[in-house]
């Protein structure tokens, strides 16, 4: 899948999730700069983005998602 | 004071050991010892011989680290200040505490209307760990805990607090030895990681702790795994957090397992007990009143746990404290029967700091065992068993724990109510899918756009205390004595 589908996808959790869409996507985006994205929220977007792509990230993964660009190729490494 | 000469020796004997894990970075303690002694010479030189308290500003590196033993060995005490609360929040504090003086690691310094030690620029000094002359009523730091009126209240602990918390730690039996790695997974504000610091400290041991902008979770798990930890206090939720992964956790250097803060589930122990096949796993309780915890419960691997609606027991008083539980007037209850956990002993603080009316409502004399003691009621609701196992049951008051963090859901309404031009609200904490507890709030008017409201509270609450739900009804339900039903709005959320 081309990541700018990807990120197309991930834009429509983040927005079902956090109920608002101020935010832009861009690879440099961390969870800090998008309003209710803290710690609660991560989980269930993560859990979303499972369901959405049918994927699972493994503990160490999460680790390496530090901003929007590293969740895109960890999903793309996925599917 | 020997705790203090206690600390001096540990860190003198083990100089070639690792003390701290930041980030990616080892520092032994000799490098340990050399912050503390240049940090300590800034205080002797820029801080007042009157000034008990100082204020720290809670930052991730040796540096803060050692401005805590700094403090110690000149006979202050510090009050942590988060620099991600608010800055009105800080303010109060620092004004309620008297602190003149701030020891700050920041590159630029937090706050700039105060008298400021930039701990990371001062000058190499001598070595020097002898601890100034020092007695046991003298403090050792204060934490602010949440407050009903919407001030934080102050919780002193004495030097002979935290003496009175050691030795009953190390009677437990979780021995700690030079070869051990421990984890510190608490921000400095919550008085968990003084435990997760100073006992390893002690017995020099290396401490890891997590990055601020890590993911605590699954950082905790990668430091356990890479870095074999062998010794991990933390609060419940990491459990919840980790449930999902524990098929991809083995954990066999871990030896001691601890929790406190929340309620432990015994079905997510079991299941974690399998994850960590060597460790010692127990239940440990405690308010901040009472320095740390002073409860201890071992989980038997091998047969049944003592349980109440699923939650583990807290087990035991430890060797310095005394408990017992009351009804309304103070009287003992039975075996089996239901009432008020109140705590006395060493480890029992003096009382809130300046604040007569608060002491009045939750300190009181008694006599016990033939002797006039003092004791601190905690709002936990608790029955024991005739084998002397507690066992929790609630609150009796309105207080929330999120995330180990104590929140009297009153502040949260005192907050939302001026923001919202005096519409009702009522603060609720209720458990989530994932059995986190969660805040919500309900909010007696028709919908309207919540987004400045929650924007308000984050200038004046710190994050944990931000509801992270909110539900509108016409007019709130009332129960059968007229009251608020509580119970009713807490539904709301399921």
């Amino acid at each position: 899948m081309e990541s700018s589908i990807i990120k197309e996808r991930v834009s429509d959790v983040l927005v079902s999730v956090l109920e608002h869409n101020n935010f832009e996507m861009h690879d440099e985006l961390t969870a800090k700069d998008v309003d209710g994205w803290d710690s609660l929220s991560h989980m269930m977007i993560i859990t979303e983005i499972e369901e959405h792509f049918n994927i699972r990230f493994k503990l160490r993964d999460l680790n390496k998602l530090k901003n929007m660009g590293s969740l895109i190729s960890v999903i793309q490494s996925k599917i | 004071m020997n705790l203090l000469l206690d600390i001096q020796e540990a860190i003198e004997k083990n100089d070639t050991q690792n003390a701290f894990y930041f980030g990616d970075t080892f520092y032994t303690y000799k490098e340990f010892a050399q912050v503390i002694s240049n940090i300590r010479k800034g205080i002797q030189d820029h801080i007042s011989e009157n000034d008990s308290t100082v204020g720290l500003i809670t930052n991730d590196d040796i540096e803060t680290y050692a401005s805590i033993i700094a403090l110690w060995l000149e006979g202050k005490a510090y009050v942590p200040l988060n620099p991600e609360f608010p800055e009105s929040r800080n303010h109060t504090v620092i004004k309620q505490a008297e602190i003149n003086s701030i020891l700050d690691s920041s590159t630029d310094k937090v706050f700039d209307q105060f008298k400021t030690i930039q701990s990371n620029t001062l000058d190499i000094a001598e070595i020097n760990l002898t601890p100034r002359q020092i007695g046991p009523n003298e403090l050792a730091y204060i934490f602010f805990t949440s407050g009903t009126t919407g001030t934080p209240k102050g919780v002193p602990i004495t030097f002979g607090n935290l003496s009175g918390f050691i030795d009953a730690f190390w009677d437990l039996g979780y021995e700690i030895t030079n070869k051990d790695r421990c984890l510190q997974m608490f921000e400095l504000t919550f008085d968990l990681s003084v435990m997760s610091y100073l006992a390893p400290i002690l017995k020099g041991a290396c401490i890891y702790t997590i990055p601020k902008d890590e993911i605590k979770y699954s950082y905790i798990f990668e430091l356990m795994e890479d870095h074999e930890l062998t010794f991990a206090l933390m609060v419940p939720s990491i459990l919840h957090y980790l449930r999902p992964y524990f098929d991809e956790i083995n954990c066999p250097a871990m030896k001691f397992s601890l929790f406190c803060g929340e309620a432990l589930p015994l079905d997510v122990t079991q299941e974690w007990s399998q994850c960590i096949p060597n460790a010692t796993i127990a239940n440990v309780y405690g308010p901040t009143e009472c320095t740390i915890f002073c409860t201890d419960y071992t989980y038997k691997r091998d047969s049944e746990n003592k349980t109440y609606n699923g939650v583990l027991t807290i087990g035991k008083d430890m060797k310095n404290t005394t408990t017992i539980i009351v009804d309304e007037d103070n009287n003992e209850v039975g075996i089996g029967e239901k009432g008020e956990l109140c705590l006395s002993g060493a480890q029992l603080t003096p009382g809130y700091w300046k604040n007569e009316e608060k002491n009045k409502e939750v300190f009181f004399d008694k006599e016990h065992e033939g002797k006039k003691v003092r004791f601190y009621r905690t709002g936990d609701l608790c029955t024991v068993d005739d084998q002397g196992d507690i066992l929790y049951l609630g609150r009796v008051d309105f207080q929330a724990k999120i995330q180990g963090f104590r929140v009297e859901l009153s502040e949260i309404e005192f907050h939302a109510k001026t923001v919202l031009d005096k519409k009702n609200s009522v603060a609720v904490a209720f458990i989530n899918s994932i059995h986190n507890t969660e805040i919500g709030l309900v909010i007696e008017s028709t919908a309207f756009d919540t987004k400045q409201l929650i924007e308000d509270l984050k200038n004046r609450l710190p994050q944990y205390m931000i509801p992270t739900q909110i539900r509108f009804i016409d007019s709130f339900p009332l129960n059968t004595n007229g009251k608020t039903d509580r119970k009713k709005l807490k539904e709301m959320f399921n």
